[in-house]
């Protein structure tokens, strides 16, 4: 079976800057796949890249099948990919709902199914007391569910989760995991980037480790962890020369 | 709760309808031509600035040069009225169109500026358009164009005797107006245009085609102000580019709805009702008496409202929707 998302070979210079060199990933139906790295690593340049917010300096990004190494960011939405903000972006001044029916709106554009649908994500995501507040009075923890709500709304194969756990109580967190979960069953194949270890360890069945804008290792979270080369760029020499 | 929703757009419907049916009968017992004169302003206004909302309070692309869509609309109407005797009726549409078929044209290379930089771009734009008209030998330059009188009638849509028939044309396209944003507002075009306010680029993660949803907001405001514009050309008679495309004309669309509500259903027509006749009655009461001092008290009003109600007047009516849904 081939992959859902792989990118190959992919470059992103900004000016004299390579944020991503030669990264060629993929991504597995079904799967949860955590992208790691410390700060600078180049992982929101690698998520935006599939995004399509950025066009890669060079190399093709294939998605089900095809290339979208070109398209702008709606029309990758339209095929399936769904993402959210590091910083949360709500459409403020208006309410929870609304903020999922945009979503919705891309699959039905019948508003009564939208907003039918668009409630169902938000039962789902654990928002659905919140529907008709006002977005801007959501606390950050709900804002987070929000960006997961909205993106879920466009139903994606492909959810792109950026930093979504991060700066989370270990409670809120332990939420947001579970919610990851819930997505991953019905059959949506996740992409997540993450810098807090040992969070994301636990989900995903197989961790990309990136560093100074290439693959430094890939493979199952536990060896992860113990590979030399991870321990040496989150940490430094001194510490793995001890593993 | 969705019915909820339901039951608030119904309510909304029938709160319009009984209010047009009110105003319709207004000149019952309104005899006064002054007074009546003032009605028409009030609810021309009201229209184009429920008009400028569509762009301006829903999809956020603040324009003060909708003086040129206006400016359009009559001249439209009026060239072709005067150069080929085409019935007004007809140049009122083709007005519409040319306007949004420029709003168009302009929006391709302007809505990529953002912010204030957009906001500039519209006010040169609309006063580029009135120098044009001011130098159009053709179309009359800065004499402009008398309509000719050919006596009262609904075909030529001129009337000499009564002031009524504008009255009821200004309420007719403010109700239009009014319709077309209640409609729109719970459509995938309405939901578009506030995500994209709000946040172009989350709109754009969650497939909506940013710059296509501008464009549509820009026609659709376009035309009914220009349809404005034709109908404020029969009504004077007379147009000259200053008195159909100044600046002002761009300032009093944006006007009541920034103080009724920018971006609310009900915002535009609350703001025209207070807003227009205070200006007419500051003018007519105070204006003689030295050149701005008129302006200076409707100035001082308008700040006073701004700061008491940061989200307009609308916010006076509902708690939950001033805090809940904005509207």
């Amino acid at each position: 079976m081939t992959a859902l998302l792989e990118t190959r070979g992919v470059w992103q210079r900004f000016g004299g800057l390579v944020a991503n060199s030669d990264v060629s990933i993929s991504v597995g139906r079904g799967e949860i796949v955590g992208l790691i790295g410390p700060n600078g690593a180049g992982k929101s340049t690698l998520f935006n890249l599939i995004a399509g917010v950025y066009t890669p300096s060079q190399g093709a990004i294939i998605f089900d099948g095809e290339d979208i190494t070109r398209l702008p960011a709606a029309e990758r939405c339209q095929r399936g990919i769904g993402r959210t903000f590091q910083v949360v972006k709500s459409f403020e001044t208006m309410t929870v709902i609304d903020n999922v029916i945009v979503g919705a709106l891309i699959r039905n554009t019948v508003m009564r199914v939208a907003r039918q649908k668009a409630r169902e994500v938000l039962e789902f995501c654990g928002l659905g007391a919140r529907a008709d507040v006002p977005a801007s009075d959501l606390i950050p923890s709900e804002k987070r569910r929000l960006e997961v709500a909205r993106a879920l709304a466009t139903e994606p194969k492909l959810l792109l989760l950026d930093e979504c756990l991060t700066g989370l109580t270990p409670i809120e967190a332990q939420k947001g995991v579970e919610l990851v979960r819930k997505v991953r069953d019905t059959g949506v194949t996740v992409l997540m980037v993450e810098h807090v270890m040992e969070i994301v360890m636990p989900l995903v069945d197989r961790a990309i480790v990136l560093d100074l804008g290439k693959v430094l290792v890939e493979g199952k979270p536990t060896e992860v962890v113990r590979d030399p080369k991870v321990i040496t760029a989150y940490l430094g020499d001194r510490h793995a020369v001890g593993a | 709760m969705d019915k909820n929703f339901a039951a608030r757009r119904r309510r909304d419907l029938i709160i319009a309808a009984v209010l047009a049916a009110l105003a319709a009968l207004a000149p019952l017992f309104i005899k006064d031509v002054y007074v009546q004169n003032i009605l028409i302003l009030t609810l021309m206004y009201a229209a184009l600035s429920q008009s400028w909302n569509i762009l301006s309070g829903y999809c956020g692309q603040i324009s003060l040069g909708h003086a040129l869509y206006f400016g359009i609309g009559a001249y439209t109407t009026e060239l072709l009225f005067t150069k080929f005797g085409v019935l007004p009726w007809f140049g009122m549409l083709a007005g519409g169109v040319i306007a949004a078929v420029i709003a168009m044209g302009l929006g391709y290379p302007f809505f990529r500026l953002r912010g204030h930089y957009f906001v500039i771009a519209t006010i040169v734009i609309a006063e580029i358009g009135l120098l044009l008209f001011q130098n159009w030998e053709w179309a009359g330059a800065a004499m402009g164009i008398t309509i000719p009188v050919r006596g009262d009638s609904w075909l030529k849509f001129q009337f000499l005797r009564s002031k009524l028939p504008y009255f009821y044309f200004a309420l007719a396209l403010c109700s239009l107006a009014w319709f077309v944003t209640w409609w729109l507002e719970d459509s995938k075009w309405g939901f578009w245009w506030r995500a994209v306010k709000d946040n172009p680029e989350a709109a754009e993660s969650l497939g909506v085609v940013v710059f296509n949803s501008k464009m549509g907001a820009a026609a659709v405001s376009a035309f009914l102000v220009a349809i404005g514009g034709a109908f404020y050309a029969q009504f004077l008679a007379y147009i000259d580019p200053e008195s159909v495309m100044g600046f002002q004309f761009s300032l009093l669309m944006a006007l009541p709805a920034v103080l009724g509500g920018i971006g609310t259903l009900w915002g535009p027509v609350l703001g025209a009702a207070i807003l227009i006749p205070m200006t007419e009655l500051t003018r007519s009461y105070i204006g003689g008496s030295g050149r701005g001092v008129d302006l200076i008290v409707y100035g001082a009003l308008i700040v006073a409202i701004s700061l008491a109600l940061p989200r307009g007047l609308v916010s006076l009516f509902s708690r939950s929707k001033a805090k809940g849904a904005t509207r």
